[in-house]
């Protein structure tokens, strides 16, 4: 018996939920980021395992995944830039803390 | 021959003129504004005596002028003058008072800081009472009759400072206001009824007999009613008293020939709709001798000068009520005849009043006296007042007052009669009363009196002459006046229904008035010029009296127990409810849409994760409605 | 019960048991480390999936250079690892509720779709990394050469973000 696309799917999904109740409840931006991170690794599963089981198999998820990667690495190289910044001038790097667009 | 008369409707625009160049160089002319207003009145007064001058002539017959003003529909409201009889004496006797008035106030207000203000109201007021007394229409009246009450109520509070001066003008509108709303009621039903504002034509519908005689009846009360307030008779006479917390020119000026007269002038210019009811009549007749003899007895205890003369004003009202109400030609011409010497002897008395008070500076009578040889003309002619109203010979009070008792004694209505005789006594004491405790005896009070300046004399000088020679127009054996003006068209009318009355009372009537009236001034000497009675014998005997009278039969007390108290009762109820229920409801709604705000402002806390969460519900309830959309299938119909 | 369902198994078990430590860890040495174990067993499963050059970069990129960067990021700013407090509790409990919720839908969406039969394994005779490689040259070349941009966009600001605002003194 091989491994279906439901159980990647739900591997994912999982993966997915996770990363997204950090990213929800953590108070601590780095974590926040960490968080993220995890909810787009659970997109590139879902991309290469329809790579492999969809309808139309081919390398583009994998090319997708790949793609995805590259900008998840800029986007935490700029977002830990901004957090670092962020807090040489706060003193903080907790999320409920930056509120000042509001104020 | 009636080219002048074209011209009086010049005689109410000078004072208006006088009034507007005050309000707009008010404070650039300063006490200058006493000349214009008093150059303005003078040229209105020399066009009412030629305009009067005119009247009197030989066959001059009523001048009438108007233009259409509103149309409304079939209707055409218009809006004129007009000259009749009783019109210009009316002019004549506002703008004399009114200029004399001024002028006395020179001196009086002299040093006043709002002075201009004070000749602005003045030239207001006598506009508004010149043009009631020009007014061909019953809308024209009411118009100046309700700016006559704003005047009043801006004059008797000029001391708004005080709280009894403005709680006095405040009553004084209000009460006045009662009466107005009878007369605007009456103004209505007679429109309605007869389709015009137009005297002459409401007269013509009733002569053709077009009104029921109960429309007739309810008509003249209701408009009497409107009299009532305006001329303080009974009910409504409380405001005049509290009204002397106004300057003592203004005073004279509302009891002699403005606001006061206003109410007599009504009656008597609708007269033609009263002597169509006998009932209304009735009713004019015993309110205004209750009235009469009601407020001479509360005059006979008052301490204050001024309120004697109020109250001393208010039964001369009822007097000139009685007058009209009893009998035709005869009381016509007499209540109109007093309602002219009246305005000179009490305008006289209170402008004296005003001399005295601007001397000793209070208004307690028993505070004054001596002053006989300080203020030799002030006394002097004051002196003359007091003979003028107690109706002796030959001043100007002895002969309209005697035209009235012969009026009422032609109508053989005896119980009048009497009570117009006790009231003459009554006005006899009390008016000496004042005398003697305000100038004979010795000085009671801690004062420095001296003589009012010329510009404050001069007007009482006049006066005084004018309140002993007014009475020779009408005397019995020379009914001048009353000839005159029962020869115009209301007159021709009054005529037409109780045919010409003698009016003048038999010999011994008049020797019987004087001799109540002598009688009266006698006892006043004896008791408070000679001493020789007892001044607080009567309090002493009877101090329940004394009480009633001195706390003027607790009709204040009264109206404030049984009116005010129970209205302002439901006016708090009524503040209660508007401001929980209504305010209530309104605040509620308010305060749910704030909240529903505050809700959604707490949502938008600046905490990205609460953002991320709030998109995440709504992602969700996206997915729930796409599928139970979706016809059939999974979730987003893959597979299908 | 193959050797492939065992391996799905046993990484399926990491990649979720790193990530919920991650999460619940409060020590930052303890949460980078189990978040090198779940990026290492999400290569895995990409190994698995028969995707090797994906599994490498993931390798290379995730537990790499991102784990690090993490790191880098924990201890500039606060590394005293004791705040991680949870917060106030209503919102958390909220956001675990919507989560719960998602969660349920998508696998109620998952379980009741018809999937595809797998297809028979398609014997590539061109390895996966040529495959690759030709699909980027020649069909994703525009996007390659616009993430390349991307990247170089991203250090350069990166750097000037990070950089000392210190020039003006």
């Amino acid at each position: 018996m091989s491994v279906s696309i439901t159980s990647y799917l739900l591997v994912a999904l999982i993966l997915f939920c996770v990363g997204l109740y950090g990213a929800l409840t953590k108070r601590n931006a780095v974590v926040v980021l960490i968080s993220i991170e995890l909810m787009l690794n659970a997109v590139n599963i879902n991309l290469v395992a329809f790579s492999k089981y969809g309808l139309y198999p081919a390398v583009t998820g994998h090319i997708f995944s790949l793609f995805t990667m590259t900008v998840a690495a800029a986007e935490v190289a700029v977002a830990l830039a901004i957090l670092i910044a962020l807090y040489r001038n706060k003193e903080t790097v907790n999320v409920d803390e930056m509120d000042s667009m509001k104020r | 021959m009636d080219t002048l008369m074209q011209y009086a409707w010049l005689i109410p625009l000078f004072p208006l003129l006088a009034f507007i160049v005050i309000v707009s160089f008010g404070r650039q002319l300063k006490e200058g504004a006493a000349a214009v207003g008093i150059l303005f009145t003078a040229v209105s007064f020399g066009l009412a005596v030629l305009t009067f001058w005119q009247r009197f002539q030989e066959g001059a017959t009523d001048y009438k002028f108007s233009i259409d003003w509103l149309k409304v529909g079939d209707i055409v409201i218009t809006m004129g003058f007009e000259i009749n009889q009783l019109n210009a004496l009316m002019l004549l006797i506002v703008t004399l008072v009114s200029l004399l008035v001024q002028i006395y106030s020179k001196g009086y207000m002299h040093g006043d800081e709002r002075f201009p203000v004070f000749y602005q109201y003045l030239a207001l007021f006598t506009f508004s009472m010149l043009g009631l007394v020009i007014a061909p229409n019953l809308l024209q009246i009411y118009i100046f009759w309700e700016l006559v009450g704003v005047c009043s109520f801006l004059l008797v509070g000029y001391y708004y400072f005080k709280p009894e001066a403005k709680a006095a003008a405040k009553k004084a509108f209000i009460v006045t206001r009662i009466g107005d709303l009878g007369l605007f009621i009456g103004i209505c039903l007679l429109f309605w009824w007869t389709g015009s504002f137009e005297l002459s034509q409401i007269f013509d519908s009733i002569a053709l007999g077009k009104l029921e005689p109960w429309m007739i009846t309810l008509a003249a009360i209701l408009i009497f009613v409107g009299a009532i307030g305006k001329s303080g008779q009974f009910p409504l006479h409380t405001w005049l008293p509290d009204a002397m917390e106004g300057p003592t020119p203004v005073s004279a000026l509302i009891h002699a020939a403005t606001m006061v007269a206003a109410g007599v002038y009504l009656v008597a210019a609708t007269y033609p709709l009263f002597i169509a009811s006998d009932a209304a009549l009735n009713v004019v007749a015993y309110i205004g001798g209750f009235t009469a003899i009601f407020a001479a007895s509360i005059g006979l205890t008052q301490k204050d000068i001024k309120r004697v003369l109020a109250y001393s004003t208010v039964s001369q009202l009822g007097y000139m009520m009685l007058a009209l109400g009893v009998a035709g030609a005869a009381g016509y011409v007499a209540g109109t005849f007093h309602l002219m010497t009246h305005a000179f002897f009490k305008a006289l008395l209170f402008l004296g009043a005003g001399s005295v008070i601007h001397a000793v500076h209070t208004q307690n009578v028993f505070e004054m006296g001596g002053l006989w040889k300080k203020m030799p003309i002030t006394a002097l002619t004051f002196l003359i007042g007091c003979l003028a109203i107690a109706g002796i010979f030959p001043f100007a009070g002895f002969w309209s007052k005697e035209a009235i008792l012969g009026a009422v004694y032609e109508a053989h209505r005896y119980d009048l009669l009497f009570i117009a005789i006790l009231a003459a006594f009554f006005t006899a004491f009390y008016m000496f009363r004042l005398f003697f405790l305000t100038f004979a005896g010795e000085a009671r009070g801690k004062h420095e009196a001296h003589e009012s300046p010329g510009v404050m004399t001069g007007p009482l000088l006049i006066l005084a002459l004018l309140a002993i020679v007014a009475g020779f127009i009408n005397t019995p054996y020379a009914p001048v006046f009353g000839d005159w003006l029962l020869s115009g068209e209301v007159g021709t009318i009054i005529e037409d229904v109780f045919g010409a009355g003698e009016g003048h009372a038999a010999a011994w009537l008049q020797i019987a008035a004087l001799g109540v009236s002598i009688l009266g001034i006698l006892l006043a000497w004896l008791m408070y010029g000679k001493r020789a009675i007892p001044s607080d014998a009567i309090p002493e005997a009877m101090p329940w009296l004394y009480q009633l009278s001195y706390r003027k039969y607790f009709v204040d007390e009264f109206y404030h127990y049984v009116v005010v108290v129970p209205l302002g009762w439901l006016g708090y109820l009524l503040n209660l409810f508007d401001k929980y229920i209504v305010d209530g409801l309104v605040s509620l709604i308010a305060k749910i849409t704030r909240g529903i705000g505050a809700l959604h402002g707490r949502a938008q806390n600046g905490q990205v994760q609460s953002y991320g969460a709030m998109v995440l519900f709504g992602l969700l309830l996206l997915i729930v409605a796409i599928t139970l959309t979706a016809q059939g299938g999974g979730v987003l119909g893959i597979g299908q | 019960m193959t050797g492939e369902f065992i391996a799905f198994f046993v990484l399926s078990l990491l990649t979720i048991g790193g990530a919920v430590f991650m999460i619940s860890f409060t020590r930052v040495v303890h949460m980078v480390i189990s978040l090198g174990i779940t990026f290492i067993s999400i290569a895995g499963l990409y190994v698995l999936l028969g995707a090797e050059f994906v599994g490498v970069a993931q390798v290379l990129v995730y537990s790499g250079a991102i784990s690090i960067l993490m790191l880098f990021g924990i201890m500039l700013t606060k590394h005293d690892a004791s705040d991680e407090g949870t917060g106030n509790t209503w919102k958390n409990w909220l956001s675990l509720i919507f989560v719960a919720a998602l969660f349920g839908l998508m696998f109620w969406g998952i379980q009741s779709s018809v999937w595809p039969a797998p297809p028979e394994t398609a014997a590539s005779d061109v390895s996966n990394v040529k495959q690759i490689g030709l699909d980027v040259f020649k069909r994703y070349v525009i996007p390659f050469e616009l993430i390349s941009v991307l990247l170089l966009v991203a250090l350069v600001g990166a750097i000037i973000m990070a950089k000392k605002e210190g020039n003006k003194e």
